[in-house]
């Protein structure tokens, strides 16, 4: 084996485990605010991806530009569900809330299949690839990381530098006490949801320039996130960064090693195995 | 009138009823201490006055209107500012956070730095501890911060639950002398919660002693400092 494949496996993995981190924290978000573990998570992985998808198809606008129209949608369509599914559940018990997220799941798949049905779909765009002697980079692929570093950036500026950044925070922390203070909790949870939404919504869209889609693949990276969520530490969206990359990493480099369908085991082999040895992940979680 | 007045309220948890007719009048620009023993209703009594406990009967009138059904944020808008029992601080975000939360209020949010210099002024300990994370510190620290987060919201009335509640005397004899002055200083109503009766009495002008979730005693503090019943119940004379 020679080094050069490892290493170039090693940076695909990398630059797509910054995307898988994206989505996670959509995931992870959520949770640390409300603690509503979102199983419409995939379903709006796939709007995402689709939204990229028809946009640059039918309009014949860039995906990037695509992008952030993706991104604002998601932030509607995340305080509608919020307010449709989850808001009359929020104090009842966790059972309640991973079915009402569950309905959304089935409801956004089964119109998905009825107009996509669940063939494969390619967003027919590239851009040129970065060629450093070694290793030979796709420079969608370049592009989708350092989006999701940008946007992993602007998320941390607006939860640190905004007020509305700090009422999120706040809320995650004491709900009771931040409506003592005048915040209003129902609005900021909405909010929440509807960052959650336009992360794992954005992910979705990066995917899309990078791999090819149909409408059941967001429950792949469903089940990614949840695993990145448990290394990085629910409720820690750094963490999560950070777990995508781990998980970006093994993708990228069992192939090297052994047969692809491995890469599932693998993964969440080590989910267990971090459930089992350091439950609050690599990074803690937050206090409950 | 009164700034704040509970009429004949009932209230409890569940099927449980704890709060049985409780009538009370906070006048405006006064110190109102409630005292009572553990599980008499107070902290009972302050969920259903800021919105926390839904009425079941009677009403909470604050400042002239009908709160009776407002959620807490919707007061805290209107200046009825608590700070809970066990503090409830934003224990992951800093100190300076935890004030900049206390000042959501829009009537407060645009006088922030003045009542930042305010609260830095009245605790310098937590002038020293901006950047700190606020669980990370002492007890008494963080009651500082808890009563400080609620003057940053500039109250009309600012109800404290338990303020000396496993604090040393010298740092409750600080904060009492923290209320006073704002009270004095400022105008601040303030309807405080204590265990320490003797010390409550003293500071304040109006007191109620409550018991099994009812009114049992009230009048200026001076006059419940020297009701027989009262010195032999609470201050053990
Ligand atoms: N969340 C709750 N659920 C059920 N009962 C409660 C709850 N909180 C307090 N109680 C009960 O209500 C009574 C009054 O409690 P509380 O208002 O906290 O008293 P105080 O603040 O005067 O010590 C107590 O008997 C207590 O056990
Ligand atoms: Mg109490």
């Amino acid at each position: 084996m020679n080094l050069d494949v490892l290493i170039a496996s090693a940076v695909d993995g990398l630059l797509i485990g910054f995307v898988y981190g994206v989505a996670a924290m959509g995931l992870t978000l959520i949770f640390g605010v409300m603690d509503v573990i979102n199983l419409a998570h995939g379903p709006l992985i796939a709007i995402g991806m689709f939204g990229v998808y028809e946009i640059f198809t039918y309009v014949g606008m860039n995906p990037y530009l695509a992008l952030i129209i993706v991104a604002v949608v998601g932030l509607a369509v995340g305080v509608l569900v919020y307010f449709v599914a989850v808001h009359r559940v929020i104090d009842a018990p966790p059972l309640s809330s991973l079915l009402s997220t569950f309905s959304v799941n089935m409801m956004i798949i089964g119109v998905g299949t009825a107009i996509l049905t669940t063939s494969a779909y390619n967003v027919d765009f590239s851009l040129p690839s970065l060629d450093t002697g070694p290793i030979t980079v796709t420079g969608t692929r370049l592009a989708a990381a350092l989006i999701a570093v940008g946007v992993t950036a602007l998320l941390y500026a607006f939860l640190y530098r905004t007020r509305s950044g700090k009422y999120i925070r706040a809320v995650a922390n004491n709900r009771q006490a931040a409506e003592l203070m005048g915040i209003p909790s129902t609005r900021i949870l909405a909010l929440a949801f509807g960052i959650g939404t336009m992360l794992a919504m954005t992910a979705g869209g990066l995917i899309a320039t990078i791999l090819p889609i149909n409408i059941l693949a967001g429950g792949t990276y469903e089940l990614k996130s949840f695993v990145i969520v448990v290394l990085g530490g629910l409720g820690n969206p750094l963490g999560a960064l950070v777990g995508g990359l781990i998980l970006g990493l093994i993708e990228g480099l069992v192939p090297v090693f052994m047969k692809t369908t491995w890469v599932p085991v693998l993964e969440f082999g080590l989910f267990i195995l971090i459930l089992l040895v350091m439950p609050q992940g690599l990074f803690g979680r937050k206090e409950s | 009138m009164a700034l704040l007045e509970v009429k004949d309220l009932t209230s409890g948890y569940g099927e449980l009823q704890i709060l049985w007719g409780m009538n009370l009048e906070v006048e405006q620009g006064k110190l109102t201490a409630l005292v009572g023993s553990n599980g008499a209703g107070k902290t009972t009594l302050l969920r259903a006055i800021v919105g926390q406990l839904f009425p079941w009967q009677g009403t909470v009138t604050f400042d002239g209107r009908d709160v009776s059904k407002l959620r807490p944020y919707t007061k805290a808008e209107l200046g009825l500012i608590m700070v809970p029992e066990g503090r409830q601080l934003f224990t992951d975000m800093t100190v300076q956070e935890n004030l900049e939360m206390g000042a959501t209020p829009k009537h407060s949010r645009i006088h922030m730095d003045r009542n930042l210099a305010k609260v830095f002024d009245l605790f310098p300990r937590l002038r020293e501890r901006a950047k700190q994370t606020a669980g990370t510190m002492s007890g008494g620290e963080q009651q500082m911060l808890a009563v400080a987060r609620g003057i940053m919201s500039e109250p009309k009335i600012l109800i404290i639950d338990e303020l000396s509640l496993g604090l040393a005397p010298v740092l409750t004899l600080d904060l009492f002398q923290a209320l006073r002055r704002l009270q004095r200083e400022e105008g601040t109503t303030i309807l405080l919660v204590e265990q320490n009766v003797r010390m409550a009495l003293k500071v304040s002008d109006y007191a109620y002693v409550v018991s099994e979730g009812k009114v049992d005693f009230h009048g200026p503090s001076s006059e419940v400092e020297n009701n027989p019943a009262v010195r032999e119940a609470y201050l053990g004379i």
